[in-house]
């Protein structure tokens, strides 16, 4: 009989929250790069909103652990194929990317908009890292489901994109972003990201087989299937699809998504410790 | 590196009388705990932050209709690779000089990630301290000299307590006297340092398959998996870079390099 580490509501909005950070801030690095000056205004809504995430995301960690006074006791060992060691200093220096870019982002001199965009591809790499650590963290337990998991990593991290760029296209929404060019490209690439985490999450499945049972089968197969693969996916793309020209069902698509990322951390942590 | 030190629980003599199970909260000062119904006499169902040794009571079955009770004191395996010592990222668990495996409270910050990673359940979070609990092996006493409290308990020899190398030869005799003297299914459970985990530190002798008292019947290291899930999150963060570059890349730009 194994037992569950209690990692609930506080690291289910961690994971959630960090995905964004992370695919906030690598769709705004690749937007920044190799995008045009149109595209900066996704720059910048990307740069500024993984900042407030990943210092969010520290604070949760922080609170959740036993003694959190002693949380810097992380960052007395580095141990490299360890998730949680790798982990922790992991989130302090993408926290420092983001920080950086943020600053950077208000500047448009030349020189300044070179060092942004050079910084910004190095930093993608912890941003891709936040995203993904977390699934590989819980893939390499003891726990049924979790540890049998080998695409635990690549679905957390394909969510992070897809929720990561329906946050920035919410925020333009908001803020009348919405008609700019950028707008549509970071649509486009929420759904090229949303049809491989629909590939990444069948292939995810097959290779779980009847390890899949807490997620499919059990109390949370409703919100799996209804909340994650519906809401979460299915409906998106049928909105993004069919109603392009109707102006607010591309924010009502983001909301969705966001919903389905949430729910993805939500079942997978809760299913196996309940 | 001291010779390793190891307990043997040889189950075929248990009775039961978890005279080890109440010597390991004296000496450790374990508090008290809301006892559970589990359906046999067994008492906790698990190991828990105040549990280090519990005795388990199996009833399992027999050809003839009737229940043969399986006894065994069970205890956290200190293994040779630990998937808890594994997970730890403060250091806060780690490898005495006599090869068990043991906590500092005081460098422990609470992440529960040993809770997660022990194959066996062992490992558990005390809700006051803050900090993950499991059994010492008695470390203050076999620092100075002494077995651990659970095997100086024991009065039928149960659990023994000494070098590995001599428990494992003793541990493989007595196999061999139980198979002639009927017990089919006599086995042992982590004495082999090759086997599973690199062998236990606790290793116990069983007289039916590990499933039947609840062990697994071969326990993995669970970071084995970190590698292969990391390549596949690379793979994936390729691809994902790939698509959102296509949806940014300016098309004149773009025309151009393709």
């Amino acid at each position: 009989m194994l037992k569950s580490p209690e990692w609930e509501l506080m690291i289910v909005w961690y994971f959630f929250l960090g995905g964004i950070a992370g695919g906030a801030y690598f769709t705004a690095a690749i937007a920044d790069s190799f995008g045009g000056p149109r595209d900066r205004a996704v720059a910048r809504v990307g740069y500024l909103l993984s900042l407030p995430l990943t210092a969010i995301c520290g604070i949760l960690l922080v609170v959740d652990l036993g003694v959190p006074l002693r949380f810097l006791n992380m960052l007395g060992k580095f141990s490299f194929w360890n998730p949680m060691s790798i982990g922790a200093w992991g989130i302090g220096v993408f926290g420092l990317f983001t920080l950086v870019s943020s600053v950077l982002s208000f500047s448009s001199s030349a020189r300044r908009v070179v060092l942004r965009q050079r910084i910004g591809l190095v930093g993608s790499i912890f941003g891709f890292f936040l995203a993904s650590y977390t699934g590989v963290l819980l893939g390499g337990t003891a726990q049924p489901f979790w540890g049998d998991a080998r695409l635990m990593g690549a679905l957390f991290l394909v969510s992070g994109a897809s929720t990561g760029m329906a946050a920035i296209s919410l925020i333009l929404f908001l803020t009348g972003g919405a008609a700019g060019e950028g707008f549509g490209k970071v649509k486009k690439a929420d759904r090229y990201s949303m049809i491989f985490e629909l590939v990444i999450l069948a292939i995810f499945l097959a290779l779980l087989g009847s390890a899949a049972r807490p997620l499919v089968a059990g109390q949370f197969a409703p919100l799996f299937w209804g909340g994650l693969v519906g809401l979460g996916l299915v409906i998106p793309l049928v909105l993004d699809f069919v109603g392009r020209r109707a102006k607010v069902l591309p924010a009502v698509a983001a909301v969705l998504v966001l919903i389905g990322g949430f729910v993805l951390r939500y079942v997978v942590l809760m299913s196996v410790q309940a | 590196m001291a010779r390793t030190l190891a307990m043997f629980t040889d189950t075929s003599l248990c009775i039961g009388c978890r005279a080890c199970q109440v010597a390991c909260k004296q000496w450790n000062e374990l508090g008290m705990e809301v006892p559970e119904w589990t359906g046999t006499y067994q008492n906790h169902a698990h190991f828990t932050d105040q549990t280090y040794r519990l005795v388990r009571f199996v009833e399992e079955p027999k050809p003839t209709g009737d229940l043969a009770w399986l006894l065994m004191s069970d205890v956290c395996k200190h293994c040779a690779e630990a998937g808890c010592l594994e997970a730890c990222p403060t250091g806060a668990i780690y490898r005495t000089e006599f090869g068990t495996v043991n906590i500092n409270p005081d460098v422990c910050n609470g992440c529960r990630y040993c809770v997660a990673s022990c194959p066996f359940g062992v490992v558990a979070f005390n809700e006051s301290t803050g900090t993950a609990k499991k059994c010492t092996f008695c470390n203050d006493r076999i620092h100075n000299g002494l077995g651990p409290a659970c095997a100086k308990a024991c009065p039928t020899d149960s659990i023994q307590f000494g070098f590995r190398d001599d428990l494992v030869t003793k541990a493989q005799k007595r196999v061999e006297t139980l198979k002639g003297m009927g017990f089919k299914d006599a086995q042992l459970y982590g004495a082999d340092s090759k086997g599973f985990l690199g062998g236990l530190n606790a290793f116990f002798l069983l007289l039916a398959r590990p499933s039947t008292y609840n062990l697994p019947d071969s326990p993995k290291l669970p970071q084995r998996n970190v590698v292969v899930d990391s390549l596949f999150s690379i793979g994936s963060a390729l691809v994902v870079g790939l698509g959102a570059l296509l949806a940014f890349r300016e098309r004149g730009k773009g025309a151009g390099d393709a």
